[in-house]
């Protein structure tokens, strides 16, 4: 795992010594709230319903033992014993105090972890395939990139004052699982005509208010070209964003108002222009950092495993876990370990500090001292011997991480709501505990098979829900919490936004309405299909039907 | 009715108004009943105390059983804690003000600090 250097270990220590000594001046008075709240957001602190909230970056989702055992600590020494992982694979906290950001800021900073990226309007926290150098889909490592594109876009003047919030995600392999089509450039490796590296360029994808799916404008730049091609990219934003109405003002919009055609003209335009060597990432460089990411030491080990097979003849609770949360290696004897963060009843993407540190502890003895995180709030174990999974999967399910329901009905996505959010219209939380707990049969669950619901407190859509197989919105309905749901998203490499299916229902229609819908489901699946695969092929009005007649009649 | 509430600075804790000081409990609340003039001044006051708390606002309040409860859902919340989590936020001190909160039921739209954060 790339590991930072003495100008990234200054870098953080000043930042956090900044950021003391801003703290001390606003609680002195020398600082206005209006002159201090951007100063605390670009350090990842805001404000939200019962106290200060802060998110920690984790660049493209890659922690180590060390980082989690930090984490760990700030949760139980400054915050109420748990953190929450997001969509943006970040971390957040959600009882933070003023007075002991300092303190966690520099705390954070020793293990090579920080806040900044998580607030303005600037180039966000990189995100990246979970599965980067574990997975044989892949053509090149997403990391190399997404670590490239960090040091390059972090603290970067020119960017730092965008229209809005800028995303990345970067991907190796034609398997999305970074959800690139719904950010502001989504990347794609893959290999060119000639067979070598090359970058597919989408822009302009997003979810909130207006969700749109990126463009490609560019099939195949070189990979030497990245940065000088995001930085043109970025220049043709930062001149022609909207910066007169904030829910106009991402990419999205301006990709859609130019039409992605004339977009990609005037990035070529201005790219033309550019001096690529002066911008564009030097091969020793690009060197220095792949080496970083250099595949830890594999064994040689044979495909199968004595251990792993017994253990799957052996137990049901084991085979039922190697079937939905066990994933090939690209080695042969490893495997890919989900460590569910969506145990029955409990919130999505909550960990507690025990938990992190028995994750911590797996990653160093069975995972080359990685885990991951990914963007629906699940972490995983990248580097398991297969031998070992037996013993891993023991471990996680006495911390309650190895529910075995990795892309199923109870894997659900949900931001926090209105239970932690300020911005938010309604809960999300509960109602995706509702959901999980009347799916709760293991059995139900995988006949159901792969079911992506993602559920968002407001239109913001952290919670991603109009690209979620089921999508619940919570909107306000004359004060009280209605949920306006849409089916058929996708957030994959066969990406959709999603329909909506018909008016809003209460809460306590809302785990009854996905009941109605996976019946229909079930009675109307062909040979292999989805629910999603279903949905497209009959569209939306059985499902709406079954959710809506009975209400009537009723 | 009205009680005052803000978040503190120092921990970014909710509190209300009591009408001598701020108190983490919405029972501890001043309520200003058919005087705006003295909600607004206790308005202006806490909004002149930039180092004591963040975003200061009056929100609604009305009668319910046992007592009164703020008249948004968003703020109910606000004074009780999220409800994933009884045991974190101010409800997990519990007590009778406390269940009198819980227990009231309606919802009113309520922006809270919606408009406060995009004003900045």
């Amino acid at each position: 795992m790339y590991r930072y250097d003495d100008i990234d270990r200054q870098m953080l220590a000043d930042r956090a010594a900044e950021f003391r000594d801003q703290c001390a001046r606003r609680l002195a008075g020398d600082l206005t709230e209006d002159q201090f709240k951007p100063l605390r957001l670009m350090n990842g602190l805001y404000l939200q319903l019962h106290a200060y909230m802060l998110r920690v970056a984790i660049p493209y989702g890659a922690l180590n033992a060390a980082q989690l055992r930090a984490l760990a600590h700030v949760a139980r020494t400054y915050d109420r014993g748990y953190g929450h992982f997001t969509t943006r694979t970040n971390l957040q906290f959600h009882w933070i105090k003023l007075r002991d950001a300092p303190d966690i800021l520099d705390e954070l900073a020793a293990v090579g972890l920080h806040a900044i990226q998580t607030s303005g309007n600037c180039i966000r926290n990189l995100t990246a395939d979970p599965h980067a150098g574990a997975t044989a889909d892949e053509v090149d490592d997403p990391r190399i990139w997404a670590e490239a594109i960090r040091q390059w876009s972090t603290f970067h003047p020119e960017f730092s004052f965008l229209p809005r919030k800028f995303k990345i995600a970067v991907t190796g392999s034609p398997n999305d699982r970074a959800a690139i089509r719904v950010y502001d450039i989504g990347l794609r490796l893959h290999r060119d005509a000639d067979g070598a590296l090359a970058f597919q360029v989408l822009v302009g994808g997003g979810l909130g208010r207006a969700p749109h799916l990126g463009s490609m404008i560019r099939e195949s730049l070189p990979v030497r070209h990245l940065l000088s091609y995001l930085q043109s990219i970025l220049r043709v934003y930062n001149r022609h964003g909207r910066r007169d109405n904030p829910n106009k003002a991402r990419i999205k919009i301006l990709v859609a108002a130019l039409g992605p055609a004339e977009f990609a003209r005037q990035v070529e335009a201005e790219w033309a222009l550019t001096d690529h060597a002066a911008i564009d990432l030097p091969d020793t460089e690009l060197a220095r950092i792949r080496a970083g990411f250099a595949a830890t030491a594999f064994e040689t080990l044979p495909a199968a495993s004595a251990a792993f097979d017994s253990a799957r003849a052996g137990s049901r609770a084991f085979a039922r876990f190697a079937r939905n949360n066990v994933l090939p290696h690209k080695r042969g004897g490893y495997a890919l370990v989900n460590v569910s963060l969506k145990a029955i009843g409990e919130t999505p993407g909550d960990c507690s500090a025990e938990q992190m540190e028995v994750i911590a502890d797996l990653a160093e003895r069975y995972s080359m001292n990685e885990a991951r995180v990914t963007y629906e709030q699940n972490l995983l174990l990248p580097h398991v011997r297969l031998d070992d999974v037996p013993a891993v999967r023991e471990a996680l399910a006495a911390a309650g991480l190895a529910t075995p329901n990795i892309t199923l009905i109870s894997d659900i996505i949900a931001c926090p709501g209105l239970d932690y959010c300020a911005l938010a219209n309604a809960r999300a939380i509960g109602i995706a505990q509702d959901i999980a707990r009347r799916f709760a049969d293991p059995d139900r669950a995988e006949t159901i098979g792969e079911l992506k619901i993602k559920i968002s407190g407001c239109i913001n859509a952290c919670g991603h829900h109009h690209v979620g197989h089921i999508g619940i919105l919570g909107v306000d309905k004359k004060g009280e919490e209605f949920y306006q749901l849409t089916l058929g998203g996708s957030a994959a490499e066969d990406a959709e936004v999603g329909k909506i299916l018909g008016p809003a229902l209460p809460a306590v229609r809302v785990a009854e309405a996905v009941d109605q819908l996976v019946d229909v489901y079930l009675r109307e699946r062909q040979d292999g299909e989805r629910f999603l695969d279903t949905y497209r092929r009959t569209g939306l009005e059985p499902f709406k039907e079954a959710v809506y007649v009975p209400t009537h009649q009723a | 009715m009205k009680a005052l509430t803000a978040n503190r600075l120092i921990d970014g804790e909710v509190v209300f108004w009591t009408g001598a000081g701020w108190s983490e409990r919405f029972a501890d609340s001043v309520l200003f009943d058919g005087d705006p003039a003295a909600a607004e001044a206790a308005e202006a006051h806490a909004k002149s105390q930039p180092t004591l708390l963040i975003d200061p606002y009056l929100i609604e309040v009305a009668a319910v059983e046992g007592g009164c409860a703020p008249v948004s859902y968003r703020e109910r919340l606000r004074a009780l804690g999220p409800t994933n989590r009884p045991v974190d936020g101010k409800q997990a001190a519990g007590g009778a003000d406390i269940a009198i909160l819980a227990q009231a039921h309606g919802a009113a739209r309520s922006k809270g600090r919606v408009d406060l954060i995009r004003r900045k």
